[in-house]
């Protein structure tokens, strides 16, 4: 189906169809990717489990898990709120579903050949920008080029007077991610070496989180809590503070990845104040999503989008608290390089991130599809298998991180840290595991939607309607 | 599929809400940042006031600076002290040795002292070559070295410009990543107020004047 | 009525990002410029060569076109003996030289112009090949080190050198930090201890001028393993690194390394074919108790992906 309208013509291709492809090609990832992660997990407790390939090594799985999910599960998810985010806060239609078919179909082959080529071992090198350079400029230009035209061409065409919070956000975030990308990528490109090589990896791997990660799922959340709830914003205004001040703090601390590097000591000081800054946006934004909620708190328990939703939300509190400390040079020479800061980018990804993700991918695939979710309880599965397999994982690799940190600094030999860290490894991976195992079940739960969930009728939400099992 | 785009949209939240908050939005001054309904509320400026407060306090370059070698001339002079030789461990030795450091360093100095312990066996690995760069006239002075582990190196950080050519390798407790910083925060808090003045509220009723 | 605003909004972004980028960007690549190359950031890339990972000249990311270091005890021309042993990095003809060669500037000040002038390396020809060593000298009043081109001064062809040092004094740096890579040791081990008590076990972070000219650094960023930078000071026997990378059980019962045994290819160093099969079934009569010792871990064949991976790690790792 996908291959008929790739060469269809635009008005033949039925509204919401680049949102579909995009919402089932995200979860696929999303299952792929956790369960890559539990494999790799399982490799780390148990290591004689699957030997003497490379093919299963630790090694060349874990890079693969780590942008499966980024660029599969998070950045397709993303791709596919754009795709119906932006023209209903417009009250138009997306410039172009064929452009957005297109974009998806890139997305899916340039990711499956950068991972399998990850997976041989043909990388770059550099940690998160592992890719090799020619995937690189595919994902620049073959990727992120047209979703941003179709996202800035919706947003100029829309039928509205003022432009949405989750539009600036969508607008805004996919150009500086573009140039995030192409930045950070530069070393490969032309070859840069050095500390300019080692400050641009980690330069691109915290503004892809800064830039592209957490603001883009708290753009979400600006759209899909007041749609779910039937409040308005909190406040229109508060969402710009967060705006405004994602750009400007959280585009500088990317040295605090760095601290024992010889880099220019006024860089880490300069971007340790930024860090703490970070708090300035994660305020506004967790502030104006809980004072949205007023008088509709019922629907966490009740309404299974919300629930999503705002444990993501109430997940960024911990996030930011951890995030903007953990970087300081007070704290960062304890935690740093420890599984803390395992625990803590899942929390963002895996936490934060994926719940508000999967509220919006819930939302609107029944919306796009106006079929009702297929079953209730497969949702509540779902969210409780997610929700208990990460806290298990955040809770048992902050252990781990902490024992490890004080292994470091009171000189314990490494080995005494690795046996005492086992159980948590274990922990680690039976929680990753219940992860996997609830995002399987969402794959299914959506596919029976699409094929047997109740028809929604025009003019009426999803979440409206009662559900038949 | 999908929902009528040409149609305005179905809405859960009343008209008369609607209408207040437009309302609200015409009425405000100061863009709304501090009057009417709406306005960034008390606990949250409190918030951010405490936040950048916090975040220029907790990051002060001085916590988590190298120490430097210059901490450490007192302990080499006094570690040759016969009443050093008398004490029979090394925990006391390091810690009669401390003592006389403390005893004659300012303020600043006993700081770093505190925040920069060390273990006898390291005054040992780093005595020597203190006494080294005491004794060779570098053209930097022992705050641009810094300790790291059993080396002496001179620092990884580029200063001023001093006298002779040169630039210092002395990290200062308040330095230009934060000079630039504070000057960074408060652009920030203006450009924010200009920003959220001058944008007109999403809800406005859409001007179809020029709609095709 | 509002369109000039939006336009202001996007200035705006453009403005708070430009801001932002020139403060991370533009100022530090200042400082960079001035960092002087240091012995072992010199060492580093000569032993690396152009690039480490995906490139042109080794696309499968499989070592290709790297340089090859030898450690000479004696002159390859005259004979005279070299004494403590000097490394020389042997670029045959078409391998790509490292960055600082081509690119004199990434040396910083001083050892740039020591390179040029008295290293003559801007005589290096990549047609022909050469072979590089690292002198030193004073410049200013200041003792640095810097590259030689050894083909130039002293006349050293790469063929003379290889064949005067023979395979035993050839340490193959840069495929091995390829393997390093591909083989994603980066994700447990860092290559960059801290500023803390750190040092106690992994030894002194990397210091400025340590890897101008390196790409990629691959500092990592989470440890699950000990730190590497200067592992081969702590343990520089090639048995046990042998042994550890076969099967890291064998040496250290609780270890979680991933077992690196198809890093031996398929024939050991006497050209028998390795049997896989047999010595996992001894091993795991040896862990159950069945047997006293474990089978003997196999001799790496001298092209052997894993021979590599040991000289780099105790060639660079000091």
């Amino acid at each position: 189906m996908l291959m008929k309208y790739l060469f269809a013509k635009n008005e033949e291709i039925p509204a919401g169809s680049a949102t579909i492809f995009f919402g089932f090609s995200s979860i696929f990832w999303f299952v792929v990717g956790t369960g890559l992660g539990s494999f790799n997990a399982a490799k780390l407790a148990f290591p004689d489990w699957v030997t003497g390939t490379e093919l299963f090594a630790f090694g060349h799985m874990r890079q693969v898990h780590v942008l499966a999910v980024i660029l599969g599960w998070i950045s397709m998810a993303f791709g596919m709120t754009m795709m119906y985010m932006t023209p209903a806060l417009g009250n138009t239609k997306l410039w172009s579903e064929k452009l957005g078919l297109w974009t998806v179909f890139m997305w899916n082959v340039g990711l499956s050949l950068g991972l399998t080529l990850l997976w041989m071992g043909i990388t770059s090198g550099r940690e998160y920008s592992d890719l090799i350079w020619p995937i690189d400029l595919v994902v620049i230009f073959g990727v992120l080029l047209p979703l941003g035209i179709n996202v800035w061409m919706t947003i100029s065409h829309r039928k509205t007077q003022g432009i949405y919070i989750t539009n600036w956000f969508f607008g805004a975030c996919i150009f500086m991610l573009m140039i995030v990308f192409f930045v950070g990528n530069s070393p490969e490109l032309f070859n840069l070496t050095g500390l300019t090589e080692a400050y641009l990896t980690f330069w691109f791997a915290h503004n892809v989180l800064g830039l592209w990660i957490t603001p883009v799922a708290a753009a979400i959340a600006y759209y899909t809590i007041p749609k779910l709830t039937g409040n308005p914003l909190y406040s229109h205004r508060i969402g710009h503070l967060h705006f405004w001040s994602i750009i400007a703090f959280y585009s500088t601390p990317a040295s605090h990845h760095l601290m024992s590097a010889p880099l220019p000591e006024w860089l880490k000081s300069f971007a340790s104040v930024e860090g703490v800054l970070i708090l300035i946006p994660a305020v506004a934004f967790v502030a104006n999503i809980l004072l949205t909620m007023k008088g509709k708190w019922s629907l966490f328990v009740e309404n299974i989008e919300t629930k999503f939703s705002i444990t993501g939300v109430l997940l960024a509190i911990p996030l930011n608290m951890q995030g903007g400390f953990q970087q300081t040079r007070a704290i960062n020479w304890y935690v740093h390089g420890t599984g803390w800061i395992v625990a803590h980018a899942h929390l963002a990804l895996l936490g934060m991130s994926s719940f508000l993700e999967a509220a919006a991918v819930y939302f609107g695939l029944q919306q796009m599809l106006r079929r009702k979710l297929y079953s209730l309880t497969l949702a509540n599965l779902h969210y409780w298998f997610f929700i208990i397999g990460f806290c298990t994982y955040w809770i048992s690799m902050t252990i781990a991180g902490l024992m490890q940190g004080a292994g470091k600094i009171y000189e314990v030999p490494y080995i005494d840290v690795v046996v005492a860290e086992h159980p948590y490894m274990i922990a680690r991976w039976a929680g990753g595991t219940m992860v996997f195992t609830g995002n399987v079940i969402w794959l299914y739960n959506m596919w029976m939607t699409a094929r047997e969930g109740t028809i929604v009728p025009s003019g009426r939400y999803a979440h409206e309607l009662a559900y038949e099992r | 599929m999908g929902w009528k785009f040409d149609q305005p949209l179905y809405c859960l939240s009343d008209e008369q809400e609607q209408k207040e908050t437009l309302e609200l939005w015409e009425k405000q001054k100061f863009g709304g940042l501090s009057s009417g309904n709406n306005r960034l509320p008390f606990p949250l400026t409190f918030l951010i006031a405490l936040i950048v407060m916090t975040a220029f306090l907790v990051t002060m370059p001085i916590w988590g600076q190298r120490p430097n070698a210059q901490i450490y001339t007192s302990f080499v002079a006094a570690m040759d002290d016969p009443q050093v030789q008398q004490l029979a461990t090394p925990e006391e030795k390091i810690a009669y040795v401390t003592q006389q450091a403390m005893a004659q360093a300012d303020g600043v100095l006993q700081g770093a002292i505190e925040r920069h312990p060390l273990a006898w066996d390291d005054l040992l690995n780093i005595a020597p070559q203190i006494k080294e760069l005491q004794a060779s006239g570098s053209k930097y002075s022992l705050d641009n070295y810094n300790v790291v582990g059993d080396r002496i190196a001179l620092a990884n950080f580029e200063g001023n410009f001093v006298e002779g050519g040169h630039r210092e390798r002395k990290q200062p407790w308040w330095d230009k990543g934060y000079t630039i910083d504070v000057f960074y925060v408060a652009y920030f808090m203006i450009a924010i107020v200009l920003i959220t003045k001058q944008l007109p509220h999403f809800s406005r009723k859409p001007d179809m004047s020029n709609a095709k | 009525m509002a369109f000039q605003r939006y336009k202001f909004g996007a200035a705006g972004i453009g403005l708070m990002f430009g801001f932002s980028m020139s403060i991370t960007l533009f100022g530090p690549a200042n400082d960079f410029r001035s960092g002087v190359s240091t012995w072992v950031g010199l060492d580093k890339q000569l032993s690396l060569g152009r690039v480490i990972g995906f490139s042109y000249e080794d696309p499968l990311v499989i070592g290709d076109g790297k340089p090859i270091v030898v450690i000479l005890d004696k002159d390859p021309k005259t004979g005279a003996a070299i004494d403590p042993p000097q490394r020389a990095y042997v670029y045959s003809a078409g391998i790509k030289f490292s960055p600082g060669v081509n690119h004199p500037e990434l040396l910083g000040p001083g050892v740039r112009d020591l390179s040029e002038g008295k290293g003559q390396i801007a005589q290096a020809n990549m047609a022909t090949g050469a072979v590089f060593t690292i002198g030193k000298d004073e410049f200013n009043g200041e003792e640095l080190d810097y590259i030689v081109n050894a083909t130039a001064v002293s006349g050293w062809t790469p063929a003379e050198v290889l064949s005067a040092a023979g395979d035993e004094n050839m340490r193959y740096v840069g495929k091995g930090k390829t393997i390093y890579i591909t083989e994603g040791c980066w994700w447990c081990h860092t290559l960059l201890p801290e500023q803390t008590q750190d040092w106690q076990f992994f030894g002194a972070p990397p210091f400025l001028g340590d890897m101008n000219g390196e790409m990629p650094t691959a500092f990592g960023s989470d440890r699950k393993a000990p730190d590497l930078l200067h592992v081969a000071s702590r343990n520089s026997s090639r048995e046990w690194m042998t042994m550890h990378f076969f099967n890291p059980r064998l040496v250290q019962p609780n270890s979680i390394m991933p077992r690196f045994d198809y890093l031996w290819g398929k024939k050991d160093a006497s050209g028998n074919t390795i049997d896989f099969k047999k010595w996992r079934a001894d091993y795991t009569a040896y862990v159950n108790g069945k047997t006293i010792y474990p089978p003997e871990v196999p001799e790496p064949a001298r092209t052997a992906e894993v021979r590599a991976l040991i000289d780099w790690v105790l060639t660079s790792l000091r």
